[in-house]
C-alpha cells in the first residue's frame, strides 16, 4: 500500500505527522497515522524524519544561549489577577449562566420547601378562588359550621366539616364540583374579607392508598393569594383569601374549644 | 534558518532585547508564538542582506528505505546550510518540523500555512532533499 491510497486529507496530515509520538495532539492525525502506517512509503518517511531530527539535535548551543533556557518560561507575560480573570467575557457569561442556575435551584428549593401533602391541589384551588364569582355559587347564608350536614346530606360528601377557627363565620354561598383531576371539592364563599374555604380529599399513598398525614395549619400562596391548610380525617380544609400568610394567621394562632 | 551560527545568534539576542525592552514596558506579548515568529521574521530579514544563494531547482526523489544511514554521514552544518538555502516558507516549515518542539496544530499557526501548503512545503522538502543527500551522499550497497 502506498501513501497515495490514502484519502487527500490523510494523506496531507500522514505527510507533516510529527516525528516524536507526543506530539500528536489530535484525532484527526492520530488516525491519519495509524491509516498510513500501513504504507510503506511512511516507514521509510518517519525514518528519514527521525535521523534528520537526530542530526539537528547534534547541533551545538553555545553555552550563552543555553542559560536563556534554564529555566521554563523565557518572557513572564503580565500575571493574571483575579480582576483581569472577572474582567473576561467568557468568565463573566460563564459566572451570569452559573447565578441564573444557582438562582433556579435556590428558588426551586424555597418554592417546595414548605410543601406538604396536598400542597399542589392546594395552590390550584388558589387559583380557582381568584376566578370565581359569588354569582355561580348557590346562596346559603349560615353559619360555617352548619355546612359540614349540607354537604353530607346533600352530597354524601363525608368529614367535610369546617374546622372550629373557622366555624362562627357567616356563609354567603356554597358549591360542589369535580376538579380537573375528579376530586369533590366543596366551596364556599363568605362575608369576612371576602374569603373562601375549601374542602377536598387529602392526598393518598398512591401504592397503599393510605392517607398521607401532616400536623397542625400549613399555608401556601399562589399569585397573591394565600391559604391555610389543614387535615382531618383524610378531608383537607383550606381557607383562602387575597393577601398574605400574615393576614390568616390570626385566624388559626388561637384555637378555639 | 540561517545555516550560521554566528548569524543565528545574532539573531536571537536582538529579539530577546525587543522582548526585553516590551516586558520592561508593561508590553509582554500575549502571543505564546511570538518569540518564534520575531525570530523567523528577523531571520528572513537578516538572510536577505548580503550574498544570496542561486536560486536551485533541486531534483526531487522518492524518500529512499537507506535514507537514514545517508543522513548519518552528514555534518549537522550541512544540513542548516541546506535548510536556509530552501525559500521561504518552505524553509520555515523545515526549520520548525525538524526541531520536532511543535504539535500539527502549532505548526500550522507558527508557519500562517493551510494544511495542503505545509504538506507540500515539507514533502516536497523531503524529496528534494534525498535528491541532495543522492547526489552528496550517494548509497553505497554493502
Amino acid at each position: 500500500m502506498k501513501l497515495a491510497q490514502l484519502s487527500r486529507r490523510q494523506r496531507g496530515l500522514a505527510l507533516c505527522a510529527p516525528i516524536s509520538e507526543e506530539k500528536i495532539a489530535d484525532r484527526a492525525m492520530r488516525g491519519a497515522i495509524s491509516q498510513a502506517r500501513k504504507t510503506e512509503d511512511f516507514v521509510h518517511q518517519q525514518a528519514f524524519d527521525q535521523a534528520v531530527n537526530a542530526l539537528v539535535r547534534t547541533i551545538p548551543i553555545p553555552p550563552e544561549i543555553a542559560e536563556w533556557f534554564s529555566t521554563e518560561h523565557i518572557i513572564i507575560g503580565p500575571r493574571r489577577t483575579w480582576q483581569r480573570l472577572a474582567r473576561n467575557p467568557a468568565m463573566l457569561a460563564i459566572a451570569i449562566a452559573l447565578g441564573v442556575i444557582a438562582g433556579i435551584f435556590v428558588y426551586q428549593f424555597v418554592e417546595h420547601l414548605h410543601d406538604f401533602p396536598g400542597s399542589g391541589t392546594a395552590r390550584r384551588l388558589l387559583k380557582v378562588a381568584s376566578s370565581t364569582r359569588s354569582i355561580i355559587l348557590d346562596p346559603i347564608k349560615t353559619d360555617a359550621a352548619a355546612l359540614g350536614d349540607l354537604f353530607f346530606m346533600k352530597h354524601r360528601l363525608a368529614h367535610y366539616d369546617v374546622p372550629p377557627e373557622f366555624a362562627d363565620f357567616h356563609t354567603l354561598g356554597a358549591r360542589v364540583f369535580d376538579d380537573e383531576e375528579g376530586l369533590r371539592v366543596a366551596q364556599v364563599w363568605l362575608a369576612e374579607k371576602r374569603m373562601q374555604f375549601f374542602l377536598f380529599p387529602a392526598e393518598r399513598d398512591a401504592k397503599t392508598g393510605k392517607v398521607l398525614d401532616f400536623s397542625g395549619w400549613r399555608y401556601v400562596d399562589h399569585e397573591g393569594w394565600a391559604g391555610v391548610v389543614q387535615q382531618r380525617n383524610g378531608v383537607c380544609f383550606m381557607a383562602a383569601l387575597r393577601g398574605r400568610e400574615k393576614d390568616l394567621a390570626p385566624y388559626v394562632s388561637k384555637p378555639k374549644q | 534558518m540561517m545555516g550560521e551560527a554566528r548569524k543565528a545568534q545574532e539573531v536571537f539576542r536582538a529579539t530577546l532585547r525587543e522582548a526585553a525592552e516590551r516586558a520592561a514596558n508593561g508590553e509582554a506579548p500575549r502571543d505564546p508564538f511570538w518569540l518564534f515568529r520575531a525570530a523567523r521574521d528577523r531571520c528572513l530579514e537578516a538572510s536577505e542582506q548580503g550574498l544570496q544563494a542561486e536560486d536551485i531547482d533541486f531534483e526531487e526523489h522518492e524518500v529512499a528505505p537507506w535514507a537514514a544511514s545517508q543522513i548519518e554521514r552528514l555534518d549537522a552544518n550541512q544540513l542548516a546550510i541546506w535548510i536556509s538555502g530552501a525559500p521561504d516558507p518552505q524553509r520555515t516549515a523545515l526549520a520548525l518540523f525538524y526541531l520536532d518542539e511543535f504539535s500539527y496544530g502549532d505548526l500550522l499557526t507558527l508557519t500562517e500555512l493551510k494544511p495542503d501548503e505545509l504538506a507540500k512545503a515539507i514533502s516536497n522538502g523531503r524529496q528534494q532533499f534525498q535528491g541532495w543527500l543522492n547526489t552528496t551522499v550517494p548509497h553505497s550497497e554493502p
